[in-house]
């Protein structure tokens, strides 16, 4: 079943981390409602590509659901939509092809699939992986952006780390 | 052309950076360049032998004159003044001129966001800035060339400098400025030696090709990040 935005923040927080449960998105159970909620129409837009892209066989092919779920940690659902997006032109049906962004938090840095995510899902699934604070600004490729901003294939995102006092 | 360095702030950071730098300065200036460094050290501080673990001295005085005496003894009298003052908003203007190359090394915030926003008033220079907390901190960049910033300020990207929580050294009490927060010499000397990278690099480069404005550090996760930011108008 498809829900509206408005629908999962009617939920309570129990009944949306069950439902994440239920469909195999892990690392929620400590996160913010905004978060769980963004998470979760994400899954629902992955699981909608997936669909369409069965039913025309286009390039735009999707790794098996199956799979991504038996992924483990909060990157499951990012495993998932790595896997799920054919950007190179050349590419033929049923190729695969990964599109990752950089993401840093001070000296900690990494490229994960994050294309397509919004600044807030970004922050939900790295927060421990890179150590980001509890409220940082967002930087992509140089420039301040908002929470909703969705990245694409060529952004840098950096997640600002407040400078150190002493010296 | 010559060119005035000025390092604010000789604690754990600066009396690192200071050893090192005037053998960098006094190797290029021996090699034929074209650059002609001075060197200005300001700290209002007197060195304490608690401080011993982390900061490098050898004499129980102001650190700015207590380093201009240990160094020109050891590099050829590389260093021209020492002024044992702290910068506040009174003496910023005579501390920071055009043409400056500024290496700050202090330990809180408000100092840097008054050099910061002074440098913002100046057609011409570079402040240096280095920071640390207990294993990690950040060494910043601030270019302004011709008027025009080519980097962001201290201030741009870090609400905690705009509006630092903190006081000035000028500010606290004797007791205050003695509780002073524990910190890790690899840290300071982490914070040192890429602010010493940042040296070479302006000193080497074109000012327009610098594209990093601030590199991170993190000694726990052995780790370096830079990172490219636009100047806010």
């Amino acid at each position: 079943m498809a829900y509206t935005k408005k629908e999962l923040l009617d939920k309570t927080n129990a009944e949306l981390r069950q439902m994440c449960k239920n469909l195999g998105i892990t690392g929620m159970t400590k996160k913010r409602k905004d978060i769980i909620v963004d998470a979760l129409l994400a899954n629902q837009k992955a699981d909608d590509k997936a669909k369409a892209a069965k039913a025309s066989d286009t390039p735009q092919t999707v790794a098996p659901k199956t799979d991504a779920k038996k992924a483990a940690g909060p990157m499951q659902s990012m495993a998932y939509q790595m896997q799920s997006t054919l950007t190179k032109p050349s590419a033929k049906v049923g190729d695969k092809h990964t599109t990752t962004i950089l993401v840093s938090c001070g000296a900690n840095s990494g490229s994960f699939p994050v294309a397509d995510r919004t600044i807030s899902e970004v922050k939900g699934f790295l927060s421990e992986a890179l150590n980001i604070p509890s409220f940082p600004d967002a930087v992509v490729n140089g420039k301040k952006v908002d929470d909703k901003y969705v990245l694409s294939s060529n952004d840098t995102l950096e997640f600002l780390k407040p400078a150190g006092r002493k010296g | 052309m010559s060119k005035e360095v000025k390092v604010i702030g000789l604690g754990g950071i600066g009396s690192i950076l200071i050893n090192k730098l005037v053998r960098f300065v006094n190797h290029f200036s021996q090699s034929g360049s074209a650059l002609n460094w001075d060197i200005t050290l300001i700290d209002g501080d007197d060195f304490e032998v608690k401080n011993k673990e982390r900061q490098e001295f050898l004499f129980m005085k102001n650190k700015a004159t207590s380093k201009m005496e240990e160094l020109n003894a050891l590099v050829s009298e590389s260093i021209k003044y020492a002024v044992p003052e702290y910068i506040t908003n009174d003496n910023v203007a005579e501390a920071v001129r055009e043409g400056d190359m500024i290496f700050l090394c202090v330990d809180n915030h408000r100092t840097r966001k008054i050099i910061s926003e002074h440098a913002r008033s100046l057609d011409n220079v570079i402040i240096i800035s280095g920071g640390n907390d207990y294993t990690d901190g950040n060494v910043q960049i601030f270019i302004r060339e011709n008027g025009k910033s080519l980097t962001p300020s201290l201030t741009d990207y870090h609400p905690e400098i705009q509006d630092p929580p903190d006081r000035l050294p000028t500010e606290m009490s004797c007791e205050e400025l003695a509780n002073s927060d524990p910190q890790l010499y690899f840290a300071n000397l982490t914070a040192a030696t890429i602010m010493c990278w940042m040296a070479y690099k302006v000193a080497t480069t074109p000012l327009n090709e610098v594209e990093f404005c601030e590199s991170y550090f993190d000694i726990v996760s052995m780790a370096v990040n830079s990172v490219k930011r636009q100047p806010r108008s």
